[in-house]
């Protein structure tokens, strides 16, 4: 573990801004919320920030993604991946746990380099929590913190932040601000260990459950009568739950022309299990087409599916769902503890 | 920036054949250009891409034991890449990917007898199998192949059929739904699951693999109950929306009690003992 | 690119609408060259004057409302092989069907004043596929030009285009805009609060309609920080009733809700409701 301080931490920010090819992103205010942005000046910088509108994912799997180019004319196609490197300050440990998850995918099903590429050519800065959001229930997902999947950690101990690092890129990038490193003592390796004694306090205190019994519990309740859809009843299938997840991954691919139709690209952009077409046929054949079968779905695969697949549970307890969801019905907290309850939702 | 390990990246195909099979469906045969195999085996699909259209899975409708290097698509022309598939011509290339998914246990059939139930298109990924069955004879016990079809203009493959009806080794019934007063068919008439009794079904020995529209499944299914078919004898093959067909994009899973599946990767054959409990699956 | 003899002719006509997609068209710029590359268009009123009666693709603006346009229409759909109907009024009936939920008179008065009795108009507005087949629709008010490339591009080479089911709340969130729903939170959590203890908000509250609003406009409206009005109409099956409960909920009055969703959605509501 290695100190900065406050002031000499902003410093290297700017610098980095100022001359490292790469894009500098930080979290930042979006007027009463925060977001990952590239970064102006390291002012901007929120490391106080309590959860960000979209995920850091967004730099991975973006919105809208090119995977290949056309010419209709000459009938040729080109593979591409834009990668753009960058360095990323302020992901939440929920969120380092989260790519980790989506690493998992990417690599493990057929090694997909138009998501590792870009991984591969990031530096993830992640910052312990300040603040976290009214909605956010990291701590009973065991999220709140995370020995893993950084390159760099921070944690604000007042007029320094402690710094440990995660990777040989990590301590690469720290080699810019070598000259501004403290050694640590015993004192910040305290004030570290009382800064995550004191996380918990930060968190929404009404989960039951427990993560791991998620599996056996959505099992239990797949078939349950009326759960579903008493639940479900108020969904407008408006993906939002989806697409600020940190977890869902879900894309559609589609052909993008220009007008002269010679030129084209095929894209692949954000899809949702909760859209109402995600699961429609040519004939008007919707394998999920009720409301209650799409919202029980997004539940299997947050808390069943990963975990049959890989031992992860896929909600990482950001809240996100759960505060953006305008008819307030996506709270992963609600339903499982209504199953943990033993409600059957009539 | 240009990208040579894309998983989405199709290989260039050549139309070599071009055939007419009913109204709306045609036969094409397919050549990658750089000359490799496709290396599939039966029940497999590949996604098939049109530049500036988009992408389809399809199955692999010819039998790896014939006619390589070249493969057959079977396609009907329901939207907007099929029926751009439709204009094309003889010589035009189109993209491949694949073969993906899995097939049909071919090896664990041998020495079985099998049943063959195919609903209209269901025909296109079970005459994969059939005609590999039908080449590697001897491996394979008695062979039943039932065929329905809305009505006679929609039979497809009409020389393969009527040599599976000629031939001793093997017992086959046609039956259409409907027959218009003035069209000449000598086969059944009436939906596809009123053939089912009629076959000897031999409990410790009878497979079953059934392919057809999703409707068709539960009707079928119903009548092998009666007969006491064990489900771990029963195949079907599933189709799924379908975009990535490398189990990335999530549109083709089926949820269960106990667990989810890719139609892409874990199927589109199933085990119906793996899927019966799957409400989202038949 | 299509030789000359082959390239498809392209009209646009006018009812009752601004115009405003036309204009929108129109003031294409670079696109439009390129649109001229593939097409021709034979019948432009917003920049050109001469007129033809030889067209393929008839672009359709306005909703309609008289006999004698009905008529007109018809004419067009003969001529044509395909008509798109171009921006909402056409579309869904757009901001013209407001007046499908108000008395007749009222609205030939207001709109009209004293020449109202000499209009033969009909007492709703209508789409244009209320009364001829339609081969593509161009939603929006005004319409968005990338989806009119995308429409044209699609009919060009026969295929249907790729026009969200989903909502605008799709869009929004890809450009991860601050919710309208979220931008003041302690007014709404204020009204909210007032809701429960007194049975109504404390003061009008924030409205998005973006979670019934098809999408395809990439969300413009929240983007520039306004909110959505719906102007390209429901999505196919949209739940009002949840929506309206949570506009409710958020501070507005029963009448508000129903005054909002009658905007753009008058028409498709009045399908919905005969559907059921
Ligand atoms: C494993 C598998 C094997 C198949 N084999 C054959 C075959 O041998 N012959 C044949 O004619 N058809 C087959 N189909 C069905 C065929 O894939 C669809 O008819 C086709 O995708 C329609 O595409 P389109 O662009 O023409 O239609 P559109 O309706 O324009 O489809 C738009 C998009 O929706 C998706 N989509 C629509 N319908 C389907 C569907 N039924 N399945 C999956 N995705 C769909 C596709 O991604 C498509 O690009 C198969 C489907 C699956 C899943
Ligand atoms: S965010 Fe809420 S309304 Fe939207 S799809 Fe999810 S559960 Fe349904
Ligand atoms: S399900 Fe909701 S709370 Fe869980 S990780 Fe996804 S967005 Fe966050
Ligand atoms: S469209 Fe409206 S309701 Fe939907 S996310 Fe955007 S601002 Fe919120
Ligand atoms: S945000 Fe709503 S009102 Fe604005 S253009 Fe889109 S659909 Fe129309
Ligand atoms: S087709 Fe994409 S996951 Fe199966």
């Amino acid at each position: 573990m290695k100190a900065i301080g406050k002031a000499e931490f902003s410093n290297f920010v700017d610098e980095l801004i100022a001359d490292d090819p790469r894009e500098v992103i930080g979290v930042q205010a979006k007027s009463n919320k925060f977001a990952f942005d590239p970064l102006k000046s390291a002012e901007d910088l929120r490391l106080d920030y309590d959860v960000t509108i979209l995920p850091p994912k967004k730099y991975f799997m973006p919105q809208r993604e090119t995977l290949v180019k056309y010419n209709t004319n000459e009938g040729e196609m080109t593979a591409v991946n834009e990668v753009i490197p960058r360095i990323i300050f302020g992901i939440h440990p929920y969120d380092l746990i989260a790519i980790q998850q989506m690493d998992k995918v990417f690599e493990e099903t057929h090694s997909d380099e138009n998501y590792l590429a870009k991984r591969r050519e990031s530096v993830l800065v992640g910052v312990n929590m300040k603040n976290a959001s009214e909605w956010s229930f990291a701590h009973t997902m065991g999220t709140a913190t995370t020995d893993s999947g950084y390159d760099l950690m921070l944690t604000d101990i007042g007029d320094k932040y402690a710094v440990e690092i995660g990777s040989v890129k990590g301590s690469e990038l720290l080699e810019e601000a070598k000259s501004q490193l403290d050694d640590v003592g015993m004192e910040e390796i305290e004030k570290v260990r009382e800064f995550k004694e004191e996380l918990p306090d930060k968190f929404r205190d009404d989960p039951e459950f427990d993560p791991f019994e998620l599996p056996r519990l959505l099992s239990e309740y797949y078939g349950k009568d009326g759960f579903w859809e008493e639940n479900a009843e108020d969904c407008l299938s408006c993906g939002t739950c989806n697409l600020v997840c940190p977890t869902c991954y879900c894309f559609d691919v589609k052909d993008v022309n220009d007008i002269t139709l010679t030129e084209g690209e095929r894209l692949r952009t954000w899809d949702g299990c909760m859209l109402e077409a995600f699961a429609q046929v040519a004939g008007d054949e919707n394998f999920r087409e009720e409301k209650a079968a799409r919202y029980r779905h997004r539940y299997m695969r947050k808390g069943r599916y990963m975990y049959n697949k890989f031992g992860d549970i896929a909600c990482v307890g950001c809240g996100r769902c759960s505060e953006q969801c305008v008819p307030d019905i996506a709270d992963p907290v609600d339903v499982f503890n209504q199953m943990k309850e033993g409600t059957n939702g009539i | 920036m240009e990208s040579n390990d894309s998983l989405f990246l199709p290989e260039q195909a050549r139309i070599i054949g071009e055939r007419e099979l009913t109204s709306n469906t045609k036969l094409f045969d397919l050549n990658f250009e750089n000359g490799k195999e496709l290396n599939h085996e039966p029940g497999q699909f590949v996604e098939l891409s049109i530049a500036g259209i988009g992408e389809a899975p399809i199955s692999v409708t010819s039998s790896p034991t014939r006619g390589t290097p070249s493969f057959e698509l079977c396609v009907r022309a329901v939207g907007n890449v099929t029926n751009a598939l439709h204009r094309m011509n003889v010589g035009e290339t189109v993209g491949i990917r694949g073969p993906f998914g899995t097939g049909f246990p071919a090896e664990e059939l041998k020495g079985h007898d099998l049943l063959f139930i195919a609903g209209g298109l269901g025909i296109a990924p079970l005459r994969s199998l059939i005609n590999y069955v039908l080449d590697n004879r001897d491996d394979y016990n008695e062979i039943n192949i039932l065929y329905g079809c809305k009505k006679p203009c929609e039979q497809m493959f009409e020389d393969e059929v009527s040599n599976w009806a000629r031939r001793q080794d093997i017992y086959h019934e046609a039956t259409v739904d409907y027959c218009p007063d003035e069209v000449c068919w000598e086969g059944n008439v009436g939906v596809i699951t009123e053939l089912i009794p009629g076959v000897d079904i031999d409990l410790d020995e009878t497979y079953a693999v059934v392919c057809g529209p999703p409707v068709m499944y539960k009707f079928v299914l119903q009548e092998l109950e009666k007969k006491e078919l064990p489900h771990d004898q029963i195949y079907l093959s599933l189709e799924r929306r379908m975009k990535c067909g490398i189990g990335e994009c999530g549109h083709c899973q089926i949820n269960g009690a106990e667990e989810e599946l890719y139609a892409c990767q874990d199927g589109p054959v199933f085990n119906y003992e793996r899927i019966k409990g799957f409400e989202e699956a038949i | 690119m299509k030789p000359e003899s082959v390239k498809p002719k392209v009209a646009f006509f006018d009812f009752a609408g601004c115009e405003g997609d036309q204009l929108q068209v129109a003031n294409m710029e670079e696109k439009i060259l390129d649109l001229i590359e593939v097409v021709d268009v034979v019948n432009f009123r917003e920049i050109m004057t001469e007129r033809s009666e030889d067209y393929d693709i008839a672009f359709v603006e306005g909703s309609i409302a008289t006999d004698h346009d009905a008529e007109r229409l018809q004419g067009i759909r003969e001529n044509a092989s395909w008509v798109v109907a171009l921006g909402s009024c056409a579309a869904i009936g757009g901001i013209n069907s407001i007046r499908n939920s108000q008395p007749y008179d009222l609205v030939q008065d207001r709109v009209y004043g004293d020449d109202a009795d000499k209009i033969e108009a009909w007492d709703v507005a209508k789409p244009i596929d209320a009364i001829v087949d339609v081969d593509g629709y161009v939603y929006g008010c005004p319409i968005n030009q990338d989806e009119f490339v995308h429409v044209v591009e699609s009919l060009l080479q026969g295929k249907d285009p790729n026009i969200p089911t989903y909502p605008v709340c799709v869009e929004c969130k890809m450009n991860e805009n601050v919710c309208v729903f979220a931008r003041n939170p302690e007014k709404n959590a204020a009204n909210i609060k007032a809701a429960v203890d007194n049975g109504s908000p404390a003061e009008s509250g924030p409205f998005c309609l973006g979670p019934v609003t098809r999408a395809g406009c990439d969300s413009q409206c929240v983007n520039e920080g306004t909110t959505c009005w719906g102007c390209r109409g429901l999505v196919p099956n949209p739940n009002e009733n949840a929506h309206q409960e949570v506009l409710e909920k958020y501070g507005l009055s029963v009448d508000e809700v129903i005054n909002k969703f009658n905007l753009y959605f008058g028409w498709q509501q009045e399908e919905l409701k005969n559907e059921q």
